[in-house]
């Protein structure tokens, strides 16, 4: 074994495999930087390579790509707050708020520094691992699975910001959401309306890309101002490299959580990226800073998800069992160079198993280089007025979200879930108990269907691995009655002295109300991360600094929607055939359940704060008229296509929303167009067409 | 300002409302006549392939692996450039082929069993038609049926008499697995089936697990994974799926020719060849997701001087030691046909009487709880 690693290494002696790895590197870095591309963008770059190269050098450069595009989508994620891939969007939480405290260098580098450490955990985590892989996956029957799925949407109860209903009900909607398309068990296409594209269920990038990107983008667009609202002081790259040396534990305890995740297959990138950032809040003593900066928001999940790439090469190699488009590309690449993944993988090609681990660590090592040395000119674009870089961004966006189904109602898809996610932020509703809900919707069905028809229930209950996970479900809830119990007794003794405290978990403060920037939340940040304040009340706040609906209308009508939304959902699963019909009917259910108990919430606080002032017209008009933008670019799309699209679109947004001078105007247009061309005719990434699209745009 | 506002408001409401009506709408078709070919026009020199399927999956390799290859041996020097199209279990890709491909071959399309299978089952949504397209390459592939020695099945007796009750997991009865499914039919066995799986790979770990007993997988895949678990003597070989010959018939597969096939077990089990509406569904899903499982089609009418080339480079390619041998794996051990020697037989093949595609129907519908919306 020690053998087959060192000869490994040996080859990387050849300049060659160096160059091959590089040139994968900066085009993963690149696919990873654009939003919405990642894995899919690289996969369809690199695969024609994989006929003209030896094995061994395009393995380096498919590896190369694999290894660093969860380094580089973290770089949009933290700077405008729209996820470079859809594993980035647990990084916009805390990665872009202390982005929006001026602080972009320093989350960028503790960003960089924690997926750098996490490839090589990974790597070095591989390397051990081969020899246990197998029984280790073999042990997680379809029941540890199914537990495991369970376990990952209770995260929405910790990620709920204090009101569990509002955290529950959004994970309902996700799981809802997640539910379109084809029935894992029965041979059934639910809540499709008729319409092919939706077959295959949303995709996952349209769903991200939208609830989080777009909802961001049309927030921000008629503000004018730039993401940063703080000049950066104090934010450098120094600085971030102290906060990783500070919680070097949670970087650790990421990777790990990261490679098990990539190990077992069905879980994906996404899910298991949330799973470490909810194991870091539920092992951290204080946790009011999670989703206002704090450093360890932003170590574990980068910690994670490179390493989560590196875990996904276990199954794709030794059973041929790929977890990410990225991976499939790999077993692709093995099936034209005659190497069938296997068992006998391990025993007859060890050294080119090794080479790919190899590969897979130089490359981290290399793509967080690159990016540690941009983090701070790349940090400036916080302090660029918004609509400058939103002209492009819309553009390549929907490009992005096209690439799917390359079907148009992705698009519009993705804008109604941008308007979703941004109603779902003003009214105080967490969206990562939404995105973990979609990604988690179909897994947990299918493993749901095959616990329940390969085992009989006394069975897979006691089986060690769900026991375990049950308790782990259980104990903190357990902790929290206990817990609670204690502090009213505690409160009963010590009357009404400490009654404020509590009020904080309700997240953002009303107060903030329509005001354009954070200043109310801004006003209890201290600059040092590890101020604790009281530390009283330990419950997770997770907010999203801006403007919400408190006090009008619009909470309750959301809630309105939802019970549309979810009523409608129940009474069409009644149509569904019996395999079909149960998940969708209990979600469903479920989700109704949730709405009432939501929607008396809502009115108890609208009656507490009705009428004080507020400025949500203001906030509406804003963000209709930024929705107007997205629409009118849609429609163009429609008609022309969208690389003509572009040409209208880009100028015209230029001059009117960023006020932009003439020549300017001129060159961005050209760089975008000249983008959008470039990635088609090199990259092969299919650009949306329209009605009338010239031919040599085809 | 409020004017302004009001004046905005008022046509980004219209905007956003015609956008949001557009949902209602298709991917629009860029205005583009469609191409008309003639007898003598030559194979364009850049062929647009049409993969129904995603990046990196077995039918893309295929895909690229073959017009790579194809590309290399004709003489004009035309270029193969694959395009995907995934989705709708490959009915969105080749829908899009059938609206909008002329017949000067500067578009081909790449098909799979799946896809066959939908055209099969007669599925509302497919709007191609193989019998009004030409196949330029036809490629097969093989299934071997196996069972797991831990769950009980030692031996092809054990699965007619079986100690244990028999489990097979799929993905799903629509799929490739509904030849599995014929098979176990035909022979009369009473096999539980369990879909939802994500692919043949988790199916396979699911046996290696003790969750399922029976399982078939691609030949390639079986020589390559459940070999080892064969050798272990965790696992037995139990029977193969056959390849269809030119007569029709179901033959010994040549990647396993030590194991019988459904039929042959059929016949030494109840002492006369297999008959009746199953059996002809077999063979026609064997044929169909199996012995001429992936292919490159163009449209009908497309005329003999621009297919030609195709068929003159598949036949070198079918000499090429190299080719042979670098695309063991992605051949999966089986020869390629040019399209003109085997249109016949495939044609023949994916053709579905309306009694035997009813009987397939009643089955789903009656044993499987799967209704064909539209059947």
């Amino acid at each position: 074994m020690l053998d087959a690693a060192a000869s490994a290494l040996g080859g990387f002696l050849d300049p060659q495999m160096i160059l091959m790895l590089i040139s994968g590197v900066l085009a993963g870095l690149v696919m990873g930087i654009i939003p919405g591309l990642g894995g899919t963008g690289a996969v369809a770059i690199l695969l024609p390579f994989v006929f003209v190269l030896e094995p061994q050098q395009a393995l380096a450069l498919i590896i190369g790509a694999t290894a660093v595009i969860h380094t580089s989508d973290t770089i949009t994620a933290v700077l405008i707050g729209v996820p470079g891939s859809a594993s980035a969007t647990v990084t916009t939480l805390d990665g872009h708020a202390m982005a929006k405290q001026g602080q972009a260098a320093r989350a960028l580098s503790i960003a960089f520094i924690s997926s750098m450490v996490g490839g090589l955990v990974g790597a070095i985590g591989l390397t051990l691992a081969i020899p246990l892989a197998r029984p280790l996956v073999l042990m997680f029957g379809s029941p540890e699975l199914f537990m495991l799925t369970v376990l990952g949407i209770s995260l929405a109860a910790l990620l709920s910001r204090g009101n569990v209903a509002k955290g529950l009900l959004a994970g309902a909607f996700g799981l809802l959401i997640g539910q379109i398309g084809a029935a894992p068990a029965a041979a059934e296409y639910r809540f499709t309306f008729g319409s092919l594209f939706l077959t295959e269920g949303l995709d996952l990038v349209a769903v991200a890309l939208g609830t989080f990107g777009i909802a961001e983008i049309i927030a921000l667009i008629a503000r004018k101002t730039s993401v940063a609202s703080k000049t950066g002081i104090g934010g450098g790259w120094g600085r971030g490299f102290r906060d990783v040396l500070t919680h070097w534990g949670q970087v650790l305890r990421g990777a790990l959580v990261g490679v098990w995740a990539g190990v077992l297959p069905g879980i994906g990138a996404t899910a298991g990226s949330w799973i470490a950032y909810g194991q870091a809040i539920a092992t951290s003593k204080d946790k009011r800073r999670f989703g206002k900066g704090d450093p360890r928001g932003i170590a574990a999940p980068e910690g994670a998800n490179t390493s989560i790439a590196a875990g996904d090469l276990i199954p794709t190699l030794l059973f041929g069992i790929p977890g990410s488009a990225a991976a499939a590309l790999l077993l692709g690449a093995l099936l034209v160079f005659g190497i069938e993944p296997g068992p006998r993988l391990i025993t007859q090609d060890l050294d080119l198993v090794y080479t790919i681990i190899w590969s897979f660590a130089l490359a981290a090592v290399l793509g967080a280089a690159l990016c540690f040395l941009l983090a701070a000119p790349l940090a400036r674009l916080s302090f660029i007025r918004f609509p400058v870089l939103a002209g492009g961004l819309v553009v390549i966006m929907f490009v992005a979200a096209f690439q799917a189904s390359q079907e148009f109602g992705v698009m519009q898809v993705m804008l109604l879930l941008g308007v979703f996610g941004w109603l779902m932020k003003m009214c105080d509703y967490p969206r990562a108990p939404f995105l973990i809900g979609f990604v988690l919707s179909i897994p947990l069905e299918r493993y749901y269907f095959l616990t329940e028809s390969l085992y009989e229930p006394t069975e897979w209950l006691t089986r060690p691995g769900v026991v375990v996970m049950i308790a782990i479900l259980l104990a903190p809830l357990l902790f929290k009655l206990v817990k609670a119990l204690l502090r009213a007794r505690r409160q009963r003794n010590a009357a009404p002295a400490s009654v404020g405290a509590g009020a904080t978990s309700e997240g953002t403060s009303p107060g903030a109300a329509g005001s354009g920037t954070d200043t109310d939340d801004q006003g209890e940040r201290s600059n040092d991360a590890t101020t604790g304040g009281d530390g009283a009340a330990a419950e997770p706040v997770i907010s999203e600094p801006g403007p919400t609906f408190t006090g009008t209308y619009w909470p309750m009508s959301l809630a309105g929607v939802f019970l549309v939304v979810f009523g409608g959902a129940w009474v069409m699963s009644q149509g569904f055939g019996e395999d079909a019909r149960l998940v969708p009917q209990l979600v469903a259910g479920i989700g109704v359940l949730l709405t009432l108990i939501v929607g008396v919430q809502e009115y108890r606080r609208w009656r507490e704060e009705r009428g004080r002032d507020s400025e949500w017209r203001t906030e509406v008009k804003w963000t209709a008229h930024a929705l107007g933008w997205l629409c009118l670019f849609l429609a163009i799309t429609w008609v022309i296509g969208a690389v003509l699209a572009a040409a209208v679109f880009v100028p015209l947004f230029l001059w009117r929303v960023a006020s932009m001078r003439p020549v300017p105007i001129a060159i961005y247009t050209s760089v975008v167009v000249a983008a959008l061309v470039l990635l088609q005719v090199l990259a092969d990434i299919s650009m949306p067409m329209g009605w009338f699209t010239p031919a040599f745009l085809a | 300002m409020t004017r302004l506002f009001r004046r905005r408001g008022t046509a980004l409401a219209v905007l956003t409302t015609a956008a949001l009506l557009g949902a209602a709408c298709a991917t629009p078709n860029p205005h583009g006549t469609m191409a008309d070919a003639h007898e003598g026009d030559p194979l364009p020199s850049r062929v647009r392939v049409l993969i129904p399927y995603a990046e990196g999956g077995g039918t893309d390799v295929w895909g690229r692996f073959i017009g790579n290859h194809l590309g290399g041996h004709i003489e004009t020097g035309t270029r193969f450039v694959p395009e995907n199209v995934p989705g709708g279990e490959s009915i969105i890709g080749s829908n899009r082929y059938a609206r909008s491909a002329g017949n000067d071959g500067s578009e081909v399309l790449v098909s799979s069993g799946t896809t066959y299978f939908q055209y099969l089952l007669g599925r509302p949504e497919v709007e191609f038609d193989f019998g009004e397209m030409r196949p330029l390459v036809i490629n097969g592939s093989g299934g071997v049926i196996y069972g797991s020695v831990e769950g009980g099945v030692t031996s092809v007796d054990d699965l007619f008499t079986p100690s244990t009750p028999l489990q097979y997991g799929g993905i799903s009865i629509t799929g490739l697995d509904l030849s599995a499914v014929l098979a176990f039919e035909v022979l009369g066995l009473d096999v539980t089936s369990t879909f939802g799986f994500e692919g043949r790979g988790p199916a396979r770990l699911a046996i290696e697990r003790g969750e399922l007993n029976v399982d078939y997988q691609t030949t390639s895949g079986f020589l390559t994974q459940v070999q080892p678990l064969i050798d272990e003597g965790r696992a037995v070989p139990l029977m193969s799926l056959g390849q269809l010959d030119d007569a029709g018939e179901v033959v010994r597969d040549p990647n396993v020719p030590d194991l019988p096939t459904v039929p042959e077990v059929y016949e030494e089990h109840y002492g006369e060849p297999p008959s009746g509406p199953g059996w002809d569904a077999y063979k026609t899903f064997l044929a169909a997701g199996f012995s001429y499982q992936k292919g490159l089609w163009v449209r009908e009418d497309t005329p003999d001087s621009v297919v030609q080339p195709v068929f003159d480079a598949v036949r070198e390619l079918q000499r090429d030691e190299a080719f042979l041998e670098q695309g063991r794996e992605v051949l999966g051990g089986y020869p390629i046909y040019p399209g003109d020697e085997v249109e016949e037989s495939v044609r023949d093949a994916l053709r579905l009487d309306d009694s035997v595609r009813e009987y397939v129907l009643d089955l789903l519908a009656e044993n499987y709880g799967t209704v064909i919306a539209g059947s």
